[in-house]
């Protein structure tokens, strides 16, 4: 009961969560039971070395895979007593994923691409603000480049202004300024600034420094165990 | 505004890779045209058979000793043919017990460079007094007999009605055209015994190669026999009774077709299938390479939030979309192979034509159509499902 009244309010919940690999004889442990909550409308940076499970924590509470053992609840909801469709349609509601690298459709122009996520949800088709989400990322007159065409900075960006398109109230970020100059970095900072200024949870794996200290709550993971950073100003509640 | 639907997206992956998007509809085009052409051939044949038996109107042919084969393939083909047989084997054949009716015929071979026809035709002339095979049709289109000089022709032949058509020296008016019956009197030319006779006269004067018949020759005597009698014994009467004759049924004549296409048949059977299950291993086979390298957008779009459904349906649609395509491409090319080559089919063959009725056409392609898209549906399902129970997460993995 006292699970369900804390669930409430929080955006991600997850429970003693493991995911384990069987690589040939041995175990490969990516994520360790991993305890942890983020209140609606945090920004959480999760920094790590290499090979940490970063990306695994991520897809778990994305519910892109499935765990060995433990739960992960967003906004509430144990989502892996869901069905596909209802589990697809919090993915595309909820969630806007950022993957660590290139992840656009090939065969779909910048524009297109943006637009994607709302295909799923059976909204009516809106090109005007995909443009707009293409301009905030700085990309305007890139609307009708195929992904061939574009660098991989701007291909990263095309990328996030999908993770936006349908406005999710939870945003799962996997070192979405991996190649871009600081300048450009710093620009989309500021888009994750104002977004989580309108209270979207965002939780940002990222190896920059100016990334993580913008987030006002640091989490470390360290093969595969979560712990908090003690000197990133944290202001948890 | 479009919308970036399902099939947009399909179409948008087909027109990634158009090479394979070729091969396969390339492949499936294959199986489907030769499964629509042969049938349409096969049936063709099978309804030619029915309409010229019937047009023929005679139950049994005498034909001169010796002369079977030639003249089951005129009557087949139109292939031109000549044999002759005295005048007075119509009356012992009339004489015989069980021959209700009997008329004769003269074939004659026309000239090639006869003006109204590229090739031979055969000229057949007809005993208005007992035929029953032109006159019932005269009596019903023209309402009355021929006039010596007067010829009704086969509808291949390339005159019309009120024309004028030259043989060996004369001139004859084209009184009518018969309807088309795919078999070998489509090719011929009809005119009565007497004007037959004459032109075999007075070739001697005006025609470059004359004639040498004399009146009385007959080709041919066709028989009706009478009802309830057996045609086989009939048959047998005439061989025994009337020497230097043999008899052409109506029941060889189509036994000898169907032998000759039957091999062609089965041929076309195995081929047809072969291609079909090859067709389904190839799509199978693409299908399989392309689930593998879009793992990745799978996934990805599986994190987007579409459902396994989608992506189910989003890879059948692809491989129906070019299923489809190679469906309507077969029969296509198919139909247009058939329609240029028929002639040389057919006389190589040896077999009557006739273009089927236009509801046969659409049910033969609705037919290739389906399975076609079946084929799709069916190759490409294991693919599909294998697509689409990927975890999302897996597959982004596995096509980095
Ligand atoms: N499908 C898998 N099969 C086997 N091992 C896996 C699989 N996925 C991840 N791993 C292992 O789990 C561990 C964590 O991987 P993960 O991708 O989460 O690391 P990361 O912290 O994101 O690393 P990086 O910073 O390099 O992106 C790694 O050791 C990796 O090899
Ligand atoms: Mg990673």
């Amino acid at each position: 009961m006292t699970d369900e009244a804390r669930t409430d309010d929080a955006m991600i919940v997850l429970k003693d969560l493991s995911k384990a690999y069987k690589v040939g004889p041995s175990t490969v442990r990516a994520v360790d039971s991993v305890d942890l909550e983020i209140p609606r409308g945090q920004m959480v940076s999760i920094v790590g070395h290499s090979g940490s499970g970063k990306t695994t924590l991520l897809s778990l509470m994305g519910g892109l895979t499935k765990p060995s053992s433990g739960r992960v609840i967003i906004d509430g909801i144990n989502i892996w007593n869901l069905s596909d469709k209802e589990m697809s349609q919090l993915r595309n509601e909820k969630i806007g994923f950022s993957f660590q690298f290139a992840s656009l459709m090939p065969t779909l122009n910048a524009m297109d691409n943006v637009s994607l996520p709302s295909t799923f949800s059976g909204r009516p088709h809106d090109n005007s603000r995909a443009v707009n989400l293409l301009k905030l990322v700085g990309l305007e007159d890139r609307i009708y480049s195929y992904p061939e065409q574009l660098s991989g900075g701007e291909q990263r960006r095309v990328a996030l202004a999908r993770t936006l398109m349908n406005e999710p109230r939870l945003i799962l970020a996997d070192e979405p300024t991996g190649d871009l100059d600081e300048e450009t970095e710093a620009d989309i900072l500021e888009i994750f600034r104002r977004i989580n200024g309108e209270g979207v949870t965002i939780v940002i794996v990222t190896h920059s420094r100016a990334v993580a200290s913008q987030a006002e709550r640091a989490l470390r993971m360290h093969r595969g165990h979560l712990s908090e950073e003690a000197d990133v100003g944290a202001s948890r509640p | 505004m479009k919308r970036l639907g399902l099939l947009y997206l399909a179409a948008q992956n087909l027109r990634r890779k158009p090479f394979r998007s070729f091969v396969t509809i390339a492949i499936v085009g294959l199986a489907a045209g030769t499964l629509f052409s042969a049938t349409l051939l096969i049936g063709s044949v099978d309804r030619s058979l029915e309409v010229g038996m019937e047009r023929l109107g005679a139950d049994l042919l005498v034909v001169p000793e010796g002369y079977q084969e030639s003249g089951q393939t005129a009557l087949i083909t139109g292939a031109p043919t000549s044999f002759y047989m005295d005048g007075a084997v119509l009356g012992q054949v009339s004489s015989i017990s069980g021959v209700d009716q009997a008329s004769p015929q003269l074939f004659i071979e026309s000239m090639v460079s006869s003006q109204c026809c590229t090739g031979h035709v055969q000229i057949v002339g007809y005993d208005p007094g007992s035929d029953f095979v032109i006159n019932p049709w005269l009596a019903q289109n023209l309402n009355r007999t021929l006039n010596p000089d007067e010829v009704v022709i086969g509808s291949l032949i390339l005159a019309n009605k009120g024309e004028q058509v030259h043989f060996y020296g004369h001139n004859f008016d084209v009184a009518g055209v018969l309807d088309a019956t795919g078999m070998g009197a489509d090719e011929s030319v009809f005119m009565s015994l007497d004007t037959a006779y004459l032109m075999a006269a007075e070739s001697a004067q005006v025609a470059e190669s004359p004639l040498d018949i004399k009146p009385g020759t007959i080709s041919s005597v066709l028989v009706k026999i009478a009802p309830g009698a057996n045609i086989d014994q009939v048959s047998q009467r005439i061989k025994t009774t009337v020497p230097g004759t043999m008899v052409i049924t109506a029941n060889e004549l189509s036994r000898s077709v169907t032998d000759r296409i039957s091999g062609f048949k089965r041929g076309f059977i195995a081929v047809d299938a072969i291609v079909w299950v090859m067709s389904l291993l190839t799509i199978a086979a693409i299908f399989s390479m392309i689930v593998n390298e879009r793992q990745r957008e799978i996934g990805l779009l599986r994190a987007m939030g579409s459902t396994r459904r989608f992506i189910f349906r989003l890879m059948l649609a692809e491989a129906v979309i070019l299923t489809a395509a190679g469906g309507i491409a077969g029969i296509f090319v198919g139909g247009a192979a058939l329609f240029i080559f028929k002639t040389v089919i057919t006389s190589s063959l040896g077999i009557p034509y006739l273009w089927p009725p236009i509801l046969t056409f659409v049910e033969l392609t609705f037919i290739t159509l389906s399975l076609a898209v079946f084929s799709g549906a069916v190759s490409s399902l294991y693919p599909a499902i294998s697509s689409s129970r990927l975890e999302p997460y897996a597959a982004i993995r596995q096509g980095e």
